[in-house]
């Protein structure tokens, strides 16, 4: 056994002078990897040679085969580097459909460009570039290249399956270390890991073969069930002149606390203006709310990340001074702002619309940003200091429910996020619509939504009107729309509550047959949209979010128009949520009532046909048609 | 130039004035008057989130013995943030080029500053030291990176900054308008009277000149010159908002571009070098990556025996050689006018490159195989239009004009699905560029596509007593229609992820089987052969059934809602569907409501709508036809396609009745 994961070590090292030069034809590769494959990995191999706490070195090598133009994506090279990182010896090889080598690519057909995104103003990533394009297909590129760590936080990890649609034919990684510095793996459920003594090194080595593509699925939470996977993390660290512990969130948190010591004092002029503020403000929440306030008004969000800027907060000294920040910046300002209100306040570790934090497995990359906490043994509140909108204990919905790291002086704690229920995430209207007996028909929307529904309809609230109305304009789904009135509020800047009013005019609500005039009962909240069906579904499923939706319209018909048919009312229930619509006549008046509340919890893929079921029915009630006539 | 007003014409842009009373005004970094603090955004733009205050512009020219003239542009602008959705406007970014010898761009000098009113005194916040970053982005580009501290509702910020640039062949051009409304904008340029530039306006408004006139200026010392100075000034600019259905923004954003015309150094004589046509075709012909690139044939000479074999039709001499050019070289994505390479072999061993590696290749060929070739220049829509004058730098890519037996074929290879005559969408701007290489001259030829979008839907669906719908869907896709189809389903990973996107938004829809005839095969029609059945879409009320016959393929919303139009509609191509829908249906039914037929024509032959319900004992035959027949609506013809898309919207949403009987 030990033998053996040696010479496995030993051959990734020298991999490359053994192969042959067919290896990459691709007649070879079995029909199964061909099955729903855009690419198949034919070989993947992933060396790392952890040397220290702060340094490392991996050597890469991997042969894409690309089956037909959607792969053409995988037909690249990019790798990412920054100051504490060095790539070199860089190789491209392209290969036709036989193997044979078609072209070397020279150290000048890479690329080499920064890496910032729109949203950051700096960060010190740079990336090296090659896209490959091949004229027929299959076609195969083999890249390999060497990756000096000068400086870590993390380990690489890997997976069995790159992606949806590759295959893999061969993939393995080979993590080695000294045998007295400690990591820890955290991997998917049966992966075996062999692991061999070698002299003083440790190694520790998975591979996967042969393993077939996966399609893509409507609402899956991904594949981590059904592949291999390995994630490493150190104890032990050193990145840019600091030095840690990560082996636990407390120790984790210890150190981001150490980062930042010091971090949030204030200047006199700043501490003065703190004072003046709450001066008649009566409760700790008064005092909360009137700084959350101050930062909304007074900064904005600026993104820089330099280092170990990435995970250390500009001081609040500095922020007093330029009013911008990025999240990190701006929740140790808010604390600082806190502090000379009297009021404790921690930093709160938070990976947003990620997967939430491992309780048993503590790691640098679980999180990508950072808020605020004030705890309370009653009342904790969540501040969300990048926002210069949300209402003070808004922080939401991709921050809300989830595992995340409070900072404290004794280190990191683990706390859990407010969850927004489907029923405070709520979408409640109220429309009137007024029938005349030339067709016209008269319609105004009053809406109002809730916390998760609230922050979907702020960018309406922000929008320049004219850019509002464009937008509601193109969400009506009339094609004569005669928009006569628009208007969108958030009542109270305390609570995340948008409501929005809509009057206008359309022809095209009714529509004929013979004598009868046909009317889509439900003209406000329509779902028209059946979730794709799927045989054998492979991966879980969940509905992205918790909503509550509750509509009424009544109609008013005009003089001589009598209802001849009203659909039956209708209530469905299930594991994934509720839906009923009722319809109900008084006198020249129709009313209807909708109401359907989801659930975002996860559901194993057997569950799913039921689902695409259940949404049927709600497709199907929410296109019952009422016929009136003409007496 | 006849296409060119032909064109401008066809756009329907009038080019407004807005006042020409513009008067100077002086400004000076750090001097904001109280009253800046109470701007208020004016007419159109009442609710814009920041007012452009003033944004003043200088270029002239300063001259050193190693460099020659360079030039200098500055530039001072100041804002007024009314709301914190124009925040970013506190973020600046600079790009300068580098290129690979002492050829650079210089940024001399960069002040910024916010100002806040603070009970009424102002608190000035200049730009800081940390707040300035460089980004190496590549070898060219370098970006200077600022972020502005204290900014909130309510401040003015302001940036003065300097560029020296080694790249004189283009000045920086001046927009006057952007996405919020602008006060004062003012453009001075100096051009050393040894320098002759062109410029080149654009835009849905004038651009207002205020001086054009001879002035002194010193460039090597001891020595009096003269330069041409022009000036621009416009004020009360409104903000330009994106809107659909157009080439690019930039045809529209009022602003002035200037290229190098000529030189005219003492003791030497006038040296034109993009002045006119002929010198601009020249250059081209002794550019080695245009030009000589052509001319290099030793590839042409190796392949075209095998390429054209015994043929000697000229016509399909043309064909064999365009598809050989298809199949052969990949395109990469980039539109390019000089290849990257300066001989035709390189870019066929390398087996792809950029359009002017493909179609200069594809020249050459055609060329040495004496086919009536010329290189057609191109600005694409991304690019916006040509101004129409001798001007070089506009072109952004290369398409091959070929003349055969007197007929005109616009030939582009970068697409292995494109007919002999298509070129891809981003080339249908109106009009190209074609040179002679030999002779030095050129004319502007129309690139009107000769292909529109074409789909025909057949339905032959029989209705059975459970409300299904069962048969076979016939599709026809010709010119742009069949190119989409294609690029479509190769960019799916299998057949089967094709038909699941197929069947994506088609509610009911089951694929019992689906075939794809002639994907590879361009001279035959591309068409799709599915056996379908198709659920719930026959809805049962009151003892009544409903169907809709045009089921998923009826326009279901109209394109063309907003209530009105600044910006001419341009579809790029024509476009025709048509929809024959037979649907059987059972003894038992009954047909108790058929929707009327009609037809809706648009003045001149625009555009046209027409359906029809014909009925022959169980059996309803629906067509449904909808043609677009020009590509470009001028902005006052908007409300006819508005008109036109709401009723083949109301009218192919009207259903058909039956009654069972009992």
């Amino acid at each position: 056994m030990l033998k053996r994961v040696y010479l496995a070590a030993t051959l990734l090292l020298t991999a490359g002078a053994a192969w042959s030069q067919n290896i990459y034809d691709t007649t070879k590769i079995p029909d199964a990897l061909k099955q729903d494959a855009v690419a198949v990995v034919r070989n993947e191999e992933k060396f790392y040679d952890y040397r220290g706490v702060g340094s490392g070195t991996m050597r890469y090598k991997v042969a894409i085969t690309v089956l037909n133009k959607a792969g053409d994506t995988y037909a690249e090279f990019a790798e990412v580097y920054d100051k504490f990182s060095t790539l070199y010896n860089i190789k491209a090889t392209l290969y036709d459909a036989f193997g044979k080598k078609i072209k070397d690519f020279k150290s000048s057909d890479f690329r080499d460009q920064s890496l910032a995104s729109d949203y950051t103003i700096f960060q010190d990533d740079r990336i090296k570039l090659l896209n490959v394009v091949s004229l027929s297909y299959p076609y195969t590129l083999e890249y390999s290249y060497s990756k000096d760590f000068n400086g870590i936080l993390t380990l690489p990890s890997w997976r069995s399956i790159m992606g949806y649609h590759i295959s893999t034919e061969k993939s393995s990684y080979a993590f080695q270390k000294p045998s007295n510095l400690n990591v820890r793996l955290l991997t998917s459920k049966d992966l075996k890991t062999d692991s061999a003594l070698v002299k003083d090194k440790m190694v520790y080595t998975w591979t996967a073969s042969n393993l077939p593509a996966y399609t893509r699925e409507p609402l899956s939470v991904g594949l981590d069930k059904l592949i291999s996977w390995v994630k490493i993390a150190p104890n032990q660290f050193e990145f840019d002149s600091s030095k840690g512990d990560l082996s636990s969130w407390n120790s984790m948190g210890a150190w981001i606390s150490k980062l930042n010591e010091q971090g949030d004092l204030l200047p006199a002029a700043k501490k003065t203006m703190v004072q003046s503020l709450i001066k008649d403000a009566k409760t700790e929440k008064e005092k909360i709310q009137i700084l959350y306030n101050h930062l909304q008004q007074n900064t904005r969000y600026v993104s820089v990340q330099l280092g170990i800027g990435g995970f250390k907060p500009i001081i609040a000294e500095k922020v007093a001074q330029v009013n911008y920040g990025d999240c990190k910046a701006l929740s140790n300002y808010m604390k600082a702002l806190l502090k000379e209100a009297g009021i404790q306040s921690n930093l709160v570790v938070i990976g947003n619309g990620m997967p939430e934090l491992n309780r048993i497995y503590s790691s640098i990359g679980q999180a990508n940003h950072m808020i605020l906490v004030v705890p309370s043994a009653k009342d904790t509140t969540f501040l969300e200091c990048t926002s210069q909108n949300y209402p003070m204990g808004y922080i939401g919905y991709d921050n809300s429910d989830r595992n995340v790291l409070m900072v404290t002086e004794n280190g990191g704690q683990i706390i859990r996020t407010p969850k927004y229920r489907s029923l405070e995430n709520y979408q409640k209207s109220k429309t009137e619509i007024d029938l005349s007996d030339d067709g016209l028909a008269k319609i105004n929307i009053k809406m109002s939504y809730a916390n998760a529904q609230y922050e979907d309809n702020l960018g309406a609230l922000l929008a320049e009107p004219s850019e509002y109305r464009k937008r509601v304009l193109n969400r009506l789904r009339f094609p004569d729309t005669e928009l006569d009135q628009l208007k969108i509020t958030q009542p109270d800047k305390h609570f995340p509550i948008v409501n929005e009013e809509i009057a206008f005019k359309t022809k095209n609500l009714l529509s004929k047959g013979g004598d009868k005039l046909f009317l889509i009962v439900n003209q406000v909240n329509r779902k028209d949209q059946v979730p794709e069906k799927i045989t054998n579904r492979k991966t879980d499923f969940a509905i992205p979010f918790d909503y509550n939706d509750d509509d009424e319209i009544v109609y008013t018909l005009p003089k001589g128009f009598a209802v001849e048919f009203l659909p039956k009312d209708i209530k469905l229930v299930s594991e994934f949520g509720e839906y009923s619509a009722s319809f109900s006549q008084q006198g020249n008046k129709i009313t209807y009532k909708r109401s359907q509340t989801m659930t975002s919890k996860k559901f194993p893929p057997e569950k799913y046909s039921e689902y695409v079921d259940f949404y049927k029915k709600i497709v199907q009630a929410d296109k019952s048609k009422a016929i009136l006539n003409k007496i | 130039m006849l296409i060119k007003r032909f064109t401008y014409l066809l756009m329907g842009l009038l080019c407004l004035s807005l006042s020409a009373l513009a008067q100077k005004k002086e400004f000076k970094f750090g001097k904001i008057a109280p009253e800046e603090f109470k701007t208020v955004a004016f007419g159109q733009d009442s609710s814009a989130s920041a007012v452009k205050l003033f944004d003043v512009g200088d270029c002239y020219f300063e001259y050193n013995d190693n460099n020659g003239f360079v030039y200098v542009f500055e530039r001072h602008v100041r804002y007024k943030v009314i709301n914190k959705n124009s925040y970013d406007l506190a973020d600046f970014k600079i790009s300068l080029y580098k290129g690979n010898s002492n050829y650079k761009e210089d940024l001399l000098r960069m002040d910024a500053a916010t100002y806040n009113m603070e009970d009424g005194k102002m608190v000035i916040t200049k730009l800081g030291r940390d707040s300035k970053f460089t980004e190496e982005f590549n070898k060219n580009y370098q970006i200077k990176k600022y972020t502005l501290g204290n900014v909130k509702e309510g401040s003015i910020i302001e940036y003065k900054y300097a560029i020296r640039s080694n790249y004189t062949f283009n000045l920086r051009g001046w927009s006057f308008q952007s996405d919020i409304p602008t006060l004062y904008s003012e453009y001075n340029v100096k051009i050393p009277e040894y320098l002759v530039y062109k410029p080149s306006y654009n835009g849905y408004y004038k651009v207002n000149q205020t001086k054009n006139e001879m002035v002194n200026a010193h460039y090597v010392s001891g020595i009096t010159s003269t330069a041409k100075y022009m000036q621009y000034i416009m004020e009360k600019v409104p903000a330009i908002k994106k809107e659909p259905f157009i080439t690019t923004m930039d045809d529209y954003i009022t602003a002035v571009e200037f290229e190098l015309m000529g030189t005219r150094y003492p003791n030497d004589i006038f040296r034109d070098y993009t002045g006119t046509w002929p010198k601009i075709i020249k250059g081209l012909a002794d550019d080695e990556n245009f030009g000589l690139f052509i001319k290099k044939n030793s590839a042409a000479k190796q392949l075209l025996p095998n390429i054209i074999k015994a043929e000697k039709d000229s016509l399909k001499i043309v064909g064999l050689i365009f598809d050989y050019v298809k199949n052969n070289i990949k395109w990469n994505d980039s539109y390019r006018m000089y290849s990257g390479e300066t001989n035709p072999k390189s870019i066929l061993d390398k087996k792809s490159g950029s359009s002017a590696d493909i179609n200069l290749v594809l020249i050459s060929l055609l060329k040495e195989a004496k086919i009536n070739v010329s290189p057609l220049l191109i600005s694409t829509r991304e690019n916006g239009q040509h101004p129409g004058h001798p001007q070089i730098t506009k072109f952004n890519n290369v398409l091959a004009h070929v003349n055969v037996g007197g007929k005109d074929i616009i030939l582009d290879a970068t697409d292995n699905d494109h007919f002999l005559g298509m070129v891809s969408y981003e080339n249908l701007n109106h009009q190209g560029f074609s040179v002679d290489l030999q002779s030095e001259t050129g004319r502007w030829i129309a690139t009107e596509p000769i292909f529109g979008d074409e789909k025909t839907y057949n339905y032959t669906l029989v209705l059975n007593n459970e409300n299904k719908l069962k048969g076979t869907m016939l599709q026809y896709y010709k010119g742009y229609g069949a190119l989409s189809l294609r690029n479509r389903y190769r960019a799916n990973p299998s057949e089967s992820e094709f038909i699941k996107g197929l069947k994506k938004d088609k509610q009911g829809l089951e694929i019992d089987t689906y075939k794809i005839n002639n994907l590879n095969d361009l001279n035959e029609i591309l068409s799709e052969e599915i056996n379908v059945t198709i659920e719930d879409n026959v809805e049962e009320i009151g003892g009544n059934l409903y169907v809709n016959p045009l089921l998923y393929e009826r326009t279901k919303s109209n394109f063309f809602k907003l209530e009105n139009r600044l910006f001419p509609v341009d579809f790029a191509y024509p476009m025709k569907e048509s929809i024959r829908s037979t649907i059987t249906f059972p003894d038992n039914y009954e047909i108790e409501k058929l929707p009327k037929g009609g037809v809706y024509k648009l003045p001149d032959n625009k555009g046209s709508f027409s359906i029809s319900y014909v009925t022959q004992d169980k059996t309803i035959l629906v067509r449904s036809v909808i043609e677009i027949n020009k590509a470009l609506f001028a902005p006052e013809e908007y409300f006819d396609i508005k008109e036109l898309f709401k009723v083949i919207v109301e009218r192919q949403a009207e259903q058909i009745v039956f009654k069972k009987k009992s």
